[in-house]
């Protein structure tokens, strides 16, 4: 459990992150989102004391981290590839930090078949590629078989098959009952990830949902083109459903399975043309998120705009229904 | 590699308990020493010191002329201990290093990651670089002096370690090396940087007494005999104006300058 409280660090008359408040619950997977420099890495520094607040408060299971006596075994935490210096061999590596907390031998050979190491781990680290360098950055992350798992942007710099096998490990380090909060700045990586999402811009909270949520209204959609489009989109009309158009014979919908769609589609007669689901990146869920915020001001009375997805003088106009 | 991606396996493969797990000083001492020796260049450095220690200690040997002013026993010292003129470059140099290589390659927060508390890496480090610098000091400084002296006698100038002028002013001059270092250390912990660091130690030990000793006011004088260099000097070559017990205080009293800013901003500062 990590509660954050009116968390602020400011660099110079600069806030990286500006009153941040936030709980991240054991058993699931909590993602951290947000374009580089929201205050991710500078949030996740602060929980284990690398960078001190500026105002504000954050603990681990109840405590500061660094008041823990056991600290490596309350958190892992993995802040960057390769925080290790470049002329010690990565097994030494792991040593050295294992030895500062009594960990044994043996654990820090589990750590290293865990993670894959196993044939580099006699070598130095300054020869290390990045996604070798994160895996070492995990297996000292485990080394204290840590309750709580603090890693920034993991999957960055591994290959496909190390991506697949971090998304898979992290999931069963939630699946344990362990504490997980993992920033990343793809919306998509998330999405296979993480259960709750926290997203974070300009150094604020703007989102804490459910992962469903999040993904489901802002990021991705289907688009759907079909020569009778308008005739397809008046039967999508639903509520939390929205249909916006792109072209005259393009609509993106979000809030629909692509299997609705193409059921409605195929009940009403109507051709499909092309049926995709596209992963919006983050940099469109962070705008739409931001500009919902700013819609929020401006509102006008849901169901007073008519969705008329064939009216051209709609196009680049959300509307919902 | 494929093993691991095929089977996203526990976090903990045997689930056996960590016991004993937690973090205590004793813990960050045996991982300051693992730190310590596991880079090539504190190995190299350290093999490097021995060598000139007996090198130049036999280059001054075999140069000596016999009918020196010097008592048998100083100039028995002075052929041991004259490679600490250089090693103590090497000594502040390695010094600097130790610490200023964590923070350049990024060490220094998993270091701190491990240890939030922060101070006891600092401490421990200091510890085990400091006495480890003084072993390895002594071993170079007692292997010179066991090549020199059959060297010396045959030029008629005998000596024993047995002879307290002898043993102690070798101790002392393992004792300065070590000072030295220590100080360099705290000056690569307050500068947290590799060149600045190395320019400042070496700027203070080499630099500034050749600079003021053009100067021939009586206030510079006395400034350069309170230099680290200068006062530590009488721990092993003798003479100056201080007793060796008041050129040690001398130099920890240079070390607790640089050492208690080092610590108050490690505690301050963002890592």
């Amino acid at each position: 459990m990590i509660e954050a409280t009116a968390l602020t660090k400011r660099y110079g008359d600069k806030k990286a992150v500006d009153g941040v408040s936030f709980t991240v619950r054991p058993g699931q997977v909590t993602g951290f989102l947000g374009p580089n420099g929201a205050g991710k890495s500078t949030t996740m520094r602060m929980i284990v004391g690398l960078d001190r607040p500026t105002s504000g408060r954050v603990t681990v299971n109840g405590m500061p981290y660094a008041e823990h006596r056991s600290p490596l075994h309350e958190v892992g935490a993995l802040l960057e590839a390769k925080a290790v210096h470049t002329g010690r061999s990565a097994r030494n590596h792991l040593r050295a930090i294992a030895a500062t907390h009594g960990i044994p031998r043996r654990r820090v050979d589990e750590v290293i078949d865990l993670t894959g190491l196993h044939a580099v781990a006699g070598k130095r680290v300054g020869g290390f590629s990045l996604g070798m360098g994160q895996r070492l950055g995990l297996a000292a992350a485990l080394l204290g078989d840590p309750a709580t798992l603090i890693l920034d942007e993991p999957v960055n710099g591994l290959d496909p098959e190390g991506v697949l096998w971090v998304r898979g490990f992290v999931r069963s380090l939630a699946a344990e009952g362990r504490t997980v909060l993992l920033s990343s700045h793809l919306m998509s990586e998330m999405a296979l990830t993480a259960d709750h999402i926290i997203v974070i811009g300009k150094g604020r909270v703007i989102a804490d949902a459910p992962v469903g949520d999040i993904v489901g209204s802002t990021q991705t959609y289907i688009r759907v083109r079909s020569p009778r489009i308008g005739e397809l989109a008046r039967r999508l009309g639903q509520p939390d459903v929205v249909v916006t158009d792109v072209a005259a014979d393009t609509v993106e919908v979000r809030g629909l399975a692509p299997e609705v769609i193409g059921d409605a589609a195929l009940a009403a007669g109507v051709p499909l043309y092309e049926l995709s689901v596209v992963s919006g990146s983050l940099e469109d869920a962070y705008m739409e998120l931001t500009r919902d915020e700013v819609e929020y001001r401006t509102a006008v009375p849901a169901g007073t705009t008519n969705p008329t997805a064939t009216n051209p003088t709609t196009s680049n106009q959300e509307v919902a229904r | 590699m494929t093993a691991a991606v095929t089977a996203p396996s526990h976090a903990r493969a045997s689930h056996q308990p960590l016991p004993e797990a937690r973090l205590r000083f004793t813990g960050v001492l045996a991982s300051e020493w693992i730190k310590l020796t596991t880079l090539r260049s504190t190995v190299w450095a350290y093999a490097v010191l021995i060598l000139l220690q007996v090198g130049m200690g036999m280059v001054l040997a075999l140069n000596i002329t016999t009918g020196s002013p010097q008592s048998d026993a100083s100039t028995a010292v002075f052929a041991a201990s004259i490679g600490v003129m250089l090693n103590q470059l090497v000594i502040s140099v390695l010094g600097v290093l130790v610490i200023s290589g964590e923070y350049s390659t990024g060490q220094i927060r998993s270091s701190l990651t491990a240890v939030p508390k922060r101070l006891p890496v600092l401490w421990a480090k200091a510890i085990v670089f400091s006495v480890t610098s003084f072993v390895v000091s002594l071993v170079g400084i007692l292997a010179a002096y066991a090549v020199t002296s059959p060297i010396l006698s045959g030029a008629g100038v005998s000596s024993s370690l047995a002879d307290p002028e002898v043993w102690a002013h070798l101790v002392g001059a393992a004792g300065y090396l070590a000072l030295i270092g220590l100080f360099a250390f705290f000056v690569g912990a307050l500068l947290r940087n590799t060149p600045g660091g190395i320019a400042a130690v070496l700027g203070l030990v080499l630099v500034v007494p050749a600079v003021l000793s053009f100067i021939s006011a009586e206030w510079v004088t006395v400034l350069t005999q309170w230099l680290p260099a200068s006062a530590g000097q009488t721990l092993f070559f003798g003479g100056g104006v201080f007793e060796p017990w008041q050129a040690v205080l001398v130099m920890l009293g240079w070390i607790a300058v640089v050492a208690i800013p080092a610590a108050v901003l490690l505690r301050r500062r963002d890592a």
